[in-house]
């Protein structure tokens, strides 16, 4: 442990090695544009700059600790270098706050405000260049508003290691560029360049000129994209901006997806995958009962499922590896002994989609299977031919496949053709309509909080089962596989 | 004569490049003293105790910085000759690899078996052509006399130099962006620390020295450093190349023991200020170094106080260096102006452009003084440059930034009249004059 | 580029193993003498040879002045405009130039002979002023001298 003196305060830095990381952990603010926790420390922005009494001004980022320094935040020789690196930078800046998608989160009009206050000083026009600059089908740069920080170009080239990203030219004609006849396109990970962009520089498409981000706040939540279980924020209206006059949906969407960082899972990250679970969690939902593909009120349905549970002799569950650990449980503790129960694959990898790598991403397209396996074992799917009730409960089974004697008692959220093919038919919440939890892979439990109304017609999961077990029925059909 | 000599102790003539001729000098003998008689550590104590400072720029003790390296520590060491000079008004570096290339790689084989280095480098400036190819021989010729290469002159040394070409860059100067070159990226300088004695090129201990530096190492393991103590001056020893320019009755590349007179060097070994005009300002070491004005000069002249002499110390003191030792000598009816403007389109031009102040500042000014030059000036574009300058000195991870900074500050501070007259009258006071 | 490869191979010998990346600039160089400038195929070629993504060396690319992507004329003059060299008349040379070959710096003659240039200073201050022709320094040029250099190069 190292002693050091912010301020004037005394400051255990614990494991931290500069003064940034240091001032951070202990509550001192020091501004700073290029220094990110996660990638390699290039000190070119110079806003970070802290005077060691004693020693003058120097840049904080890359400040090693000493035992006894001392250094002062916010002195005044700091305080003007620091406006004059703003000044610097706002020389050739747009300003154009007003159709900027950073607005309310850019860290240039926070410091602008905080540590310079004066509109730029040149008088002379500033020099242009290039506005929109495709990227990627998923990503524009503006060059106008890039500060040439390099955190992009950093992280792929050290985190997705996809080296699509440069700084090409030199001096104040340089660019970020991506490499010839290349695209982020080509990075599974791009969009956390976005976040990472001090600015708006970068552009998310989908998110463009959707909402000011003050109108918005985020929910956490888990991403079930992968057996990583990214933890994420889910960004959607705030109640007290709620607009009344559009549809209702356009106050319950949610309009992007931001890693929430985790040091024991993602770390800062996430992949495109999870930016994109607004489009899943879009498609068309389920909200009505069916026995046979007809019409029934949800409490017919459970009484019909309960039905099929006493006639069936041999009975056969494919477990949700998309259900929370709080519904597997339940299932568990309510059904685990009428069926022989197999965790199921929801999700198989799609065509085109990155399988496994070394950073995120698992061959697991499922939030929870490690859950559900501890609970209900790891067994391979075997349904016998001559099984009577087949519980399937959640997406990706072919009904096609299952033995054509078996009932089949489906419980879903989406709106599929199966649902009018199976026996019962029961509706289910989703993720983002209900508290819960997902074990990851490497059995980090995460938490995801609910930012959606539930449908109307639709139950969670984890009250249908134990109505499923009402007394009365048998235990006869064995236990876990 | 400019005083004692360390570098230019032979004739030229059209053989004198070779290893023969360097060999008849004298040539190689250190080499072979220490390969036989010295251990790394006392080759380092030589130099330390010869007092030597780098003569690419800032004067540091080359001595101390070697100290930097332990020679023993495992790991791979590197050393870099920078042969880059890129400095505008320099070009005496040159005169070590067209005349005397050998007495450069002899210094580096010395070196490098001080520092524990297998492999070295020397990194010269893209356009160099005849100094290159000259260079390129005596490389050639070393090998293939066993001066390179495994086991040299039967010891148990080992040491390979590789031949460096640069490809236009300025910055690549900077002793950790030409690493950067070497390593196959673009040369954007690196923030310190770490040193680069620490982590240099690959991440291991690196010395990157100037060619002069290095090419004084022979002399002085020849000589031994008390001998090299008795020329120049206590604080400053040795002598310096320096490469005259500008308004000079006779340029060229003089090699001038340290404290010599700068009066004498000027107007009578340099044949005065061309054409007999008086003289205006002095840019004495590169036009990275804060230009001298003719007051100072004409001090020096008169002999009316005890004038200035070519040294370290003494042009601190006078708020200037002697820099790369490119020295520019401008005369009297010289538009300042108009010199800054070259000076920092310059700058503008050469920032490798990766931090805030000077890739913003450097074009910024550029832009300033194009408008006044262009007869747009406008009164607050003074303190406006004054601002940026200010604001690029101290602020940036190189020098370059500094530098930019120095030349502005340095012209507005000695002529600021003739800024103001230029902005006012929309013109020159001396019509755009430069030549 | 293909055909270079013995040659950068013996280059290799004197480098310390295991950092073939320090070829880059040295390939680049030797590519542009070969060719006259650096095609998209060498860039292909050297993502291959050397094992370093693209961006990389279209970094360097963009970076080094005198690395080029486009063919140029037969003879490039490239005139030094930096201090020294303009108080000796670099000036009135790069007008010369200009006026006698039509075209301004950065340009290519219509006959393809001649690209004209400036450049900052090319350590040849103390014989200022210098314009370089392709490799070759040509060095303390009178108005006369240069008329007589373009005559030359044909
Ligand atoms: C922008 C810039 C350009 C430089 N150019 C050169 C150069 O061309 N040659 C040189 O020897 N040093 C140059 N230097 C200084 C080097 O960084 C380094 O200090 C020097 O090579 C160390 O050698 P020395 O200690 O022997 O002087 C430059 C520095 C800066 C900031
Ligand atoms: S990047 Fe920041 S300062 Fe620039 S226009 Fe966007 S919100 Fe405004
Ligand atoms: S685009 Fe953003 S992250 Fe990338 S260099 Fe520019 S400011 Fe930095
Ligand atoms: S001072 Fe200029 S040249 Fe040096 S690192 Fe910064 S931007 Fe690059
Ligand atoms: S955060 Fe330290 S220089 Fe950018
Ligand atoms: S100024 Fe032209 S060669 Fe130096």
């Amino acid at each position: 442990m190292t002693a050091i003196f912010i301020n004037g305060q005394p400051v255990e830095t614990g494991e931290h090695t500069t003064v940034l990381q240091a001032a951070l952990a202990n509550g001192f603010y020091i501004p700073h544009f290029c220094w990110h926790p996660a990638l390699s420390i290039v000190g070119n922005c110079r806003v970070c700059v802290v005077e060691q009494e004693g020693r003058g001004v120097g840049i904080a980022c890359n400040m090693p600790i000493s035992d006894g320094m001392r250094v002062l935040t916010d002195s005044d020789p700091v305080r003007a270098q620091r406006k004059a690196m703003l000044q610097f930078i706002l020389l050739n800046h747009p300003v154009d706050c007003g159709i900027c998608d950073k607005a309310g989160e850019c860290a240039l009009q926070d410091y602008h405000y905080e540590y310079n206050g004066e509109p730029a000083i040149s008088g002379d026009p500033k020099l242009p260049s290039t506005k929109f600059f495709p990227l990627s089908e998923r990503i524009l740069l503006d060059n106008e508003r890039c500060i040439l920080c390099s955190r992009c170009v950093r992280f792929t080239r050290e985190i997705s290691k996809s080296n699509v990203l440069g700084l090409e030219h030199r001096g104040d004609s340089m660019l970020v560029r991506p490499a010839e006849g290349r695209t982020l396109d080509d990075d599974p990970y791009s969009d956390n360049v976005v976040d990472i962009c001090p600015v708006g520089a970068l552009l998310s498409r989908s998110f463009l000129y959707q909402s000011r981000v003050w109108y918005l706040e985020p929910t956490p939540s888990v991403c079930p994209g992968c057996a990583r279980g990214c933890t994420v924020q889910l960004w959607h209206r705030k109640a007290e901006w709620r607009v009344k006059g559009l549809d209702e949906r356009h106050n319950t969407r949610i309009h992007r997806v931001t890693p929430l960082e985790n040091p024991r899972v993602n770390g800062p990250w996430i992949c495109n995958k999870g930016r994109d679970l607004p489009e899943l969690l879009d498609r068309p939902r389920a909200t009505q009962a069916l026995q046979k593909g007809e019409t029934v009120s949800l409490m017919q349905a459970i009484e019909a499922a309960r039905g099929l549970l006493d006639q069936a002799g041999k009975r056969v569950a494919l477990v949700s590896s998309w259900g929370s650990n709080e519904e597997l449980r339940a299932f568990r503790n309510s059904l685990g002994d009428y069926f022989t129960s197999f965790v199921k694959p929801d999700h198989l990898p799609l065509e085109g989609e990155v399988v496994e790598d070394d950073l995120l991403i698992r061959a697991d397209k499922n939030p929870n299977t490690r859950a559900g396996q501890d609970l209900l074992g790891a067994g391979v799917v075997q349904i016998p031919e001559d099984t009577d009730l087949i519980l399937v409960w959640g997406e990706g089974t072919d009904f096609g496949t299952l033995p054509r004697g078996a009932k089949i008692l489906f419980l879903g959220s989406w709106l599929l053709p199966e649902n009018g093919h199976a026996d019962v038919f029961i509706p289910i919440s989703i993720q983002t309509e209900r508290r819960g939890h997902y074990t990851n892979f490497e059995g980090v439990v995460s938490a995801f909080e609910p930012c959606q109304p539930r449908r109307d017609g639709v139950i969670d999961a984890e009250t249908l089962f134990p109505l499923l077990s009402a007394p009365g029925g048998s235990a006869s059909g064995g236990g876990a596989a | 004569m400019t005083g004692r000599k360390v570098l230019m102790d032979f004739e030229v003539t059209p053989t004198s490049h070779s290893l023969d001729d360097y060999r008849a000098r004298g040539g190689y003998e250190a080499l072979e003293k220490v390969l036989r008689t010295m251990k790394p550590r006392e080759v380092t104590q030589e130099i330390v105790d010869s007092g030597l400072q780098g003569r690419g720029g800032a004067a540091f003790p080359a001595g101390r910085k070697w100290q930097g390296i332990d020679p023993d520590d495992g790991q791979p060491h590197y050393l870099i000759a920078n042969a880059d000079e890129g400095e505008p008004g320099t070009f005496k570096d040159r005169w070590v690899l067209e005349y005397t290339p050998h007495t450069l790689l002899e210094s580096m084989l010395l070196s490098c078996y001080a520092l524990g280095v297998r492999h070295c480098f020397v990194y010269i400036r893209g356009e160099y052509d005849l100094p290159w190819r000259r260079l390129d021989a005596a490389v050639e010729e070393a090998y293939a006399a066993g001066y390179f290469g495994e086991n040299i002159l039967g010891s148990d040394f080992s040491c390979d130099l590789f031949v460096f070409r640069g490809a236009g860059a300025y910055v690549c100067g900077e002793a950790s962006s030409l690493l950067g070159s070497i390593e196959g990226t673009r040369a954007f300088p690196r923030n310190r620390p770490p040193r680069m004695t620490v982590r240099g090129l690959h991440q291991a201990p690196t010395v990157v020295n100037n060619v002069e530096t290095l090419a004084t190492i022979a002399w002085i393991i020849r000589n031994g450093a008390s001998a090299f103590r008795e020329v120049g001056t206590e604080k400053s020893p040795g002598t310096r190349l320096i490469s005259i320019s500008g308004h000079i009755a006779r340029p060229g590349v003089y090699e001038v023991e340290l404290g010599y007179s700068w009066a004498r060097f000027l107007h009578e070994d340099c044949g005065g200020v061309l054409g007999g005009r008086p003289l205006k300002a002095v840019i004495p070491g590169g036009i990275s170094s804060q230009v001298l004005t003719g007051k100072d000069a004409k001090v020096l002249t008169a002999g009316e106080v005890e004038g200035l002499t070519l040294d370290h110390e003494k042009l601190r003191s006078a708020g200037s260096s002697l820099g790369s030792g490119g020295m520019i000598v401008i005369a009297e009816g010289t538009c300042m102006v108009r010199l800054l403007q070259i000076m920092l389109r310059f700058y503008h031009h050469e920032s490798c452009g990766q931090c805030t102040p000077c890739r913003e500042g450097t074009g910024w000014m550029h832009r300033i003084i194009d408008r006044i030059v262009a007869g747009d000036g406008r009164p607050e574009d003074l303190e406006r440059l004054n601002y940026i300058a200010g604001f690029n000195d101290g602020t940036t991870i190189c020098g370059l930034g500094d530098a930019a900074g120095y030349a502005a500050t340095a012209m507005l501070d000695n002529f600021r009249e003739e800024f103001d007259y230029f902005i006012e009258h929309k013109r020159s006071k001396f019509a755009g004059n430069l030549e | 580029m293909k055909h270079l490869i013995p040659e950068f191979e013996r280059l290799k010998t004197r480098l310390p193993p295991g950092h073939d990346a320090t070829l880059l600039v040295p390939c680049l160089r030797r590519i542009q003498e070969d060719r006259g400038f650096i095609d998209n195929s060498d860039i292909d070629g050297l993502v291959e040879y050397l094992g370093i993504p693209r961006i990389q060396i279209e970094e360097a690319l963009s970076f080094y002045g005198m690395l080029r992507r486009k063919p140029i004329g037969r003879w490039h003059l490239q005139v030094c405009r930096n201090v020294s060299c303009s108080m000796r008349g670099a000036e009135r040379l790069i007008d010369q130039l200009i006026g006698k070959l039509g075209v301004q710096p950065g340009e290519t003659t219509p006959d393809g002979r001649f690209t004209l240039s400036t450049v900052e200073c090319l350590g040849s201050c103390g014989t200022a002023p210098v314009v370089m022709v392709n490799e070759a320094y040509h060095e303390n040029l009178s108005a006369a001298d240069l008329d007589a250099l373009l005559e030359r190069l044909d």
